[in-house]
């Protein structure tokens, strides 16, 4: 069994919060820079850069199709696809609950630029990525899995938009396959052990929107090859394959 | 303020009839939320939310806290599984078509407090 370097968690420019420089190019020299064999991109209740940074990866790096979908109760859920088409698919099904941007939304929120795989910006996406869709945490879960991905509760040591911290208690019926920690809480400690009673494999990712942040929290993923199957079986902890730290 | 004269003068659709007791309780004390770690964390004892928060953890927090009655603002309802939950766990539920500075404020007004007050 090979050991895979995982971030499963970076934005790119289409998140307004994120730097302009979050580019698919960028991202993929970055990523290989730090030694990582798989990053997921998950963009706020978007998946229109995800291919195009699967494009400028090829065969270098395993880039999942993911998004960030924030729920009605302002709990983020991080999905990851099986490919581009499920992605693509599940995006516009969260589009379709979004409302327009308005005038002052650019200069607040950021700009959401849709990229190619060069960087170059082929679109602004006009959809208020950065505002909460209809979609309590329940479905936003069976979303995902209506779409073949895995639902991964996001951040839960946060006190903003983790679901802990919006919700109080774990929500356990909710149907996730895994919880993510954040940077904030050191692999292998006592804080993560905290997070261990939910049953649930613990990844851990840098929620990236600088370039500098990716990387900086990583999962180490035991399977044969990065692929988004192999990643399946090991946070189902099947086939011998595993997430763990190192 | 007992629950049941509260709920009258705010206008309140109750949605736990069938919780039985709650009725008499006297209301001293109440909270606003949505965030339900925080409400865990300073909810008073025996005292009212008023919540935007519709999921169901929103009855684990309140029972947890002991509080007697949920008021769901902004016309929000709860599902039929939050109302089921609510009733095993004692805890009454209600919907104001108000919005929370509506509700609370006219709780205040009617002798209700906050944890500082």
């Amino acid at each position: 069994m090979n050991v895979c370097a995982a971030d499963l968690h970076v934005h790119t420019a289409l998140s307004p919060c994120a730097e302009n420089d979050m580019t698919p190019p960028a991202i993929v020299e970055r990523a290989l820079a730090e030694g990582l064999g798989m990053i997921a991109i998950c963009d706020h209740n978007s998946t229109l850069n995800t291919a195009a940074v699967q494009e400028a990866a090829g065969a270098r790096l395993c880039v999942i199709a993911g998004m960030e979908i924030t729920t009605v109760e302002e709990c983020h859920v991080v999905a990851l696809f099986p490919d581009a088409e499920a992605a693509r698919a599940a995006g516009v099904e969260v589009g379709a609950t979004l409302g327009q941007v308005d005038d002052g939304y650019e200069a607040f929120f950021g700009e959401q630029r849709v990229l190619d795989a060069d960087g170059s910006e082929r679109a602004r996406e006009t959809l208020a990525l950065a505002t909460a869709t209809p979609l309590d945490v329940d479905a936003a879960v069976r979303l995902v899995h209506d779409h073949g991905g895995l639902a991964v509760a996001a951040h839960i040591d946060r006190r903003s938009f983790g679901v802990i911290g919006q919700l109080g208690l774990f929500p356990a019926g909710a149907g996730f396959d895994a919880v993510e920690l954040s940077r904030h809480v050191a692999p292998g400690s006592p804080d993560e052990a905290e997070f261990a009673v939910h049953g649930l494999p613990i990844v851990h990712s840098s929620d990236a929107h600088y370039q500098s942040d990716i990387g900086a929290a990583r999962t180490c993923v035991h399977c044969e090859r990065p692929t988004f199957a192999e990643l399946a079986l090991a946070l189902a902890g099947a086939g011998g394959r595993s997430v763990g730290d190192a | 303020m007992k629950l049941e004269d509260i709920a009258r003068e705010l206008g309140l659709t109750e949605f736990t009839p069938e919780v039985t007791g709650n009725a008499e309780a006297e209301i001293e004390r109440g909270y606003a939320s949505d965030l339900l770690s925080d409400v865990l964390a300073h909810a008073p004892q025996g005292g009212v939310l008023v919540t935007l928060q519709v999921h169901l953890n929103v009855i684990a927090v309140a029972s947890h806290a002991e509080m007697a009655a949920v008021i769901f603002a902004g016309g929000r309802r709860p599902e039929d599984d939050v109302c089921a939950k609510a009733i095993a766990e004692g805890v009454s539920l209600y919907v104001s078509p108000a919005d929370t500075f509506d509700v609370v404020g006219r709780l205040y007004a009617m002798g209700v407090k906050g944890n500082h007050a």
